[in-house]
């Protein structure tokens, strides 16, 4: 997905020799033109949408993270189009207020929706942590879409 | 109170690490946590801790519950994103880190992947993460598992996930290291003896010379205690499994 964000087919990475994940992805080396060494190149990743959880976002979409981004930035700028939730709305005057506080530009962003505790049962940090119950009751309701349904209704009445 | 085979773990652990080194842990990783902390209470006061979470140098008032637990931000400065983290780790920013594997064989080898045949496997496992990158990135790599069965100890594991810079590799019995490109056993813990670590490892293990055995120190168990008093150290063995000390 780097590759992706730089608009290039591949990314060259060090590490993977003698690993079997090499061969089982398709990974091939290439010789560096300059300086003739070997390395593994990966080739890019490019998500038609990438769907990512935010703390806060404002309605033109631009986005804050606390806590840990994760992968969220690169793939923010590997994929087609962007789709945010987010745990509060914030408005406009306040991103532009502190636009250094904006994690993901708006411009980058197809669509956002507020989706307060939207990584539950998962956690977001640093609001909540992972919820064992919650991760047993999800997976416990995966079985059908009836009892999926019936599950979303409950955690999100 | 009895040594738990989590305390010999995470003491073996801890004294891999040397003073000044930057050092990281994979996901939920609370023995390797421990130690990292352990570490820094005792003969490394200035190792440098980037957390599964990307903080540094966290406080951590309490051993997190997951790997993304508001716990871990307890006091740390700055917070790596993960491709900030790898890309430390490619451009050579990382000296030490704690890896898991399911299965290890004797090259040291590790398995992530898969157990069984790797078009149908038996069992398909969460995968290395970025273990074959950093397993050659990272200068010392310490493999931890709390089970050490003939098993998880095969002469040849299923898949390569990761092979490379693996310094040690510590179970419930004791640390091996590498004699010739060879697993053998290193060290032993108190109670442990030879033919055990032989007949629950799936290749020769036990070298021709004399294996030292690692005795915690009153120090280094009174800190361990201190920094974990819910016993979350314990959560990763099988109750009945590997009674030593």
């Amino acid at each position: 997905m780097q590759a992706a964000s730089l608009g290039i087919p591949f990314q060259p990475v060090r590490g993977l020799w003698g690993s079997d994940v090499a061969a089982a992805s398709g990974f091939v080396t290439v010789r560096d033109p300059y300086s003739g060494e070997d390395v593994y190149v990966v080739p890019r990743i490019r998500p038609d949408w990438a769907v990512l959880h935010v703390h806060e976002v404002d309605e033109q979409g631009n986005a804050r993270l606390h806590g840990s981004p994760g992968y969220d930035l690169v793939m923010a700028e590997a994929a087609v189009r962007v789709i945010l939730t987010a745990e509060r709305i914030i408005s406009v005057e306040e991103s532009a207020a502190h636009p250094e506080w904006t994690k993901i530009p708006g411009i980058f962003v197809a669509a956002a929706v507020a989706a307060p505790k939207g990584a539950y049962p998962c956690g977001c940090m640093p609001d909540y942590d992972v919820d064992p119950k919650g991760i047993h009751d999800y997976f416990q309701a995966t079985g059908s879409e009836e009892s999926l349904r019936d599950y979303l209704g409950r955690v999100d009445p | 109170m009895p040594v738990s085979p989590s305390e010999f773990m995470a003491v073996a652990l801890a004294r891999t690490v040397r003073d000044g080194e930057v050092v990281a842990q994979g996901v939920d990783s609370v023995l390797a946590s421990l130690a990292i902390l352990l570490a820094r209470r005792t003969h490394a006061p200035s190792l440098t801790w980037i957390t599964i979470a990307g903080g540094v140098d966290p406080t951590l008032s309490e051993l997190p519950n997951s790997s993304v637990s508001p716990a871990w931000l307890a006091g740390t400065r700055a917070i790596l994103s993960n491709p900030e983290f790898y890309r430390l780790a490619m451009r050579g920013g990382v000296d030490r880190m704690f890896l898991g594997a399911a299965q290890i064989d004797q090259r040291g080898r590790l398995n992530l992947t898969v157990i069984g045949d790797r078009d149908h496997p038996r069992i398909r496992l969460p995968g290395g993460g970025g273990a074959a990158v950093l397993a050659q990135v990272v200068r010392h790599i310490v493999v931890w598992r709390t089970r050490h069965t003939p098993e998880v100890f095969v002469p040849s594991v299923d898949f390569v996930t990761a092979q490379g810079n693996i310094e040690a590799v510590v179970t419930p019995l004791g640390m091996l290291g590498f004699e010739d490109g060879r697993l053998i056993l290193r060290a032993r813990f108190p109670g442990i003896s030879l033919d055990e670590v032989a007949a629950r490892t799936g290749f020769p293990i036990v070298p021709e010379t004399a294996v030292p055995v690692i005795e915690p120190t009153e120090g280094e168990l009174r800190i361990l205690r201190d920094l974990d008093p819910g016993r979350k150290r314990d959560l990763e063995f099988p109750r009945g499994d590997t009674p030593v000390g």
